[in-house]
């Protein structure tokens, strides 16, 4: 049971001038972006040749949803989405604010939550292009 | 072809006082009974959360010592994945007469949604399978593929189905308005859109072709794990690696989505079944919510889906899902299957799904052609 306290899966967020991007790994053989910074293996060509990588900030909303039921550890309602990133894998966002985050729009990495999660903003509930 | 001697269940709810191991041990019995032989050599027990021994603790009251027991985790798919095993082992000339078992008492360790699996990303994340399937209406919604009325109406439909289901955990005649103001859970899925924490158990004793002419064959039978699901992926989660498992199965049994006359699908949410009976091919693609809303899957139309109430109404005890989908139509394939029997029913097919993995397109998914 101690490993899996002390294991936590969820990507590393890191925020400077430049935005916020989690940390994970690209494949050096086919260029696969991977959301896993201690990956040993690109799932999809099987190279072993990984280099460190960051993506984001930006990236566009594939769905979402408010979960409004309790999970331990959990106080609901809130937003979360499957964000793909410009450059990088799809992922899990905690959406910031009230306004959830409808299918096509475009968010920005913000940084991690109180509880480690990362989080976002909807900058447009319009398609638009990366800045 | 392995065939099926005999199937039997628990009832399926919330079942206080009992455990996982005597409710197999009830499911067991009657598929015993059901098979006219208590003679198996081995046994392959689905189990998602069950206690350590748990399989064993259920078998071994019953006389079943000294044979090989192994014991499946496959999510949502431990039941049918352990009934696509003790077909292999038939099949392979291994043995000549197994018993498939799932069992889970969830009620004993889960108020409201199952747990995520901490050592997930999207577990650790505070998703939960309500939100995975959520995310996948979510999508349906926003590419106009199915409407919040469609949803609502696939578990009007099944809850229907269940009264005529004396072992299934809900019953009900709703209305769509009644499942759209139930409480919301995960955007846009109801309460009434959503399996039930449930405990139960089914078996079912498969075999060689012994020419008993009501035993029911198993014509094909696949099992798939998930390929990735990504930002690649061209499909909500799940409809690749259903559709594939389908397709394969289908072509193992030598007969087409158009040769069925019942299923027994994945609704552990209402998108879940739009979704498998469009990537199965049992509808159109797009016409998974409408083929609902105009009672096409219901029973009495052109192909009733989830005839038993589905995991909507009967309940989803994880491990003992898929065999107890499999019990179902093998009692309507039987003529067997009272208030909710689809007439003349010949062939039926089995569709169970697992996930709870972030970046696959499910743990694992079955597909069973019978008749």
């Amino acid at each position: 049971m101690s490993d899996q306290i002390t294991f936590d899966p969820r990507p590393q967020v890191v925020t400077d001038g430049a935005g916020s991007r989690v940390l994970g790994s690209l494949c050096e053989g086919c260029g696969y972006p991977i959301l896993d910074a201690a990956a040993l293996c690109c799932p999809r060509c099987r190279s072993t040749d990984l280099g460190q990588a960051e993506f984001g900030p930006w990236g566009t909303v594939w769905s979402s949803t408010t979960i409004r039921f309790p999970l331990p550890g959990r106080t609901p309602p809130y937003d979360v989405a499957y964000v793909d990133l410009d450059d990088g894998p799809r992922l899990l966002v905690h959406i910031e604010g009230d306004g959830g985050a409808p299918v096509d729009s475009r968010v920005r990495l913000t940084g991690a939550t109180e509880s480690g999660d990362v989080r976002g903003s909807v900058e447009g509930t319009a398609p638009m292009e990366r800045p | 072809m392995s065939v099926i001697y005999g199937v039997g269940t628990s009832m399926f709810g919330r079942q206080t006082g009992t455990t996982a191991h005597v409710l197999g041990q009830q499911a067991v019995i009657e598929a015993f009974a059901d098979a006219g032989t208590k003679d198996v050599q081995a046994a392959f027990v689905g189990s998602v959360f069950g206690a350590s021994g748990v399989a064993q603790r259920a078998l071994h009251p019953l006389g079943l010592g000294g044979i090989p027991i192994i014991t499946i985790e496959n999510a949502c798919a431990s039941g049918t994945t352990a009934l696509h095993e003790a077909h292999v082992a038939v099949e392979s000339g291994r043995f000549d007469r197994v018993l498939a078992l799932g069992l889970e008492h969830m009620t004993g360790r889960f108020r409201g949604g199952i747990h995520p699996e901490r050592t997930d990303v999207d577990g650790a994340s505070g998703l939960g399978l309500p939100g995975v399937y959520a995310m996948a209406a979510s999508r349906f919604l926003a590419d106009g593929r199915v409407t919040e009325a469609e949803l609502a109406a696939v578990s009007v439909k099944n809850h229907r189905h269940a009264l005529g289901n004396e072992r299934a955990q809900y019953r009900g005649d709703y209305t769509i308005e009644q499942v759209l103001e139930s409480a919301m859970i995960a955007d846009p899925l109801t309460l009434l859109q959503c399996c039930p924490i449930s405990d139960g158990a089914a078996a079912a004793v498969v075999g060689v072709d012994r020419g008993v002419g009501t035993d029911v064959g198993i014509r094909g039978i696949a099992l798939r794990s998930g390929g990735l699901w990504d930002h690649l992926s061209p499909h909500v989660w799940g409809f690749d690696l259903v559709r594939a498992t389908a397709h394969e199965a289908f072509q193992r049994a030598g007969l087409a989505p158009t040769d069925v006359d019942l299923a027994e699908v994945h609704d552990a949410f209402t998108i879940g079944e739009v979704v498998t009976t469009e990537a199965m091919g049992l509808v159109a693609e797009g016409d998974g919510g409408p083929a609902a809303a105009r009672g096409v899957t219901a029973l009495g139309g052109g192909l009733p889906v989830n005839p038993s109430g589905g995991l909507l109404s009967r309940g989803h005890p994880l491990g003992a899902t898929g065999l107890a989908q499999v019990a179902e139509v093998v009692w309507q394939l039987q003529g067997r299957a009272g208030a909710r029997q689809v007439e003349g029913a010949r062939v039926g097919v089995v569709e169970t799904m697992g996930g709870g993995v972030a970046g696959i397109d499910g743990n694992g998914c079955v597909v069973a052609v019978l008749g």
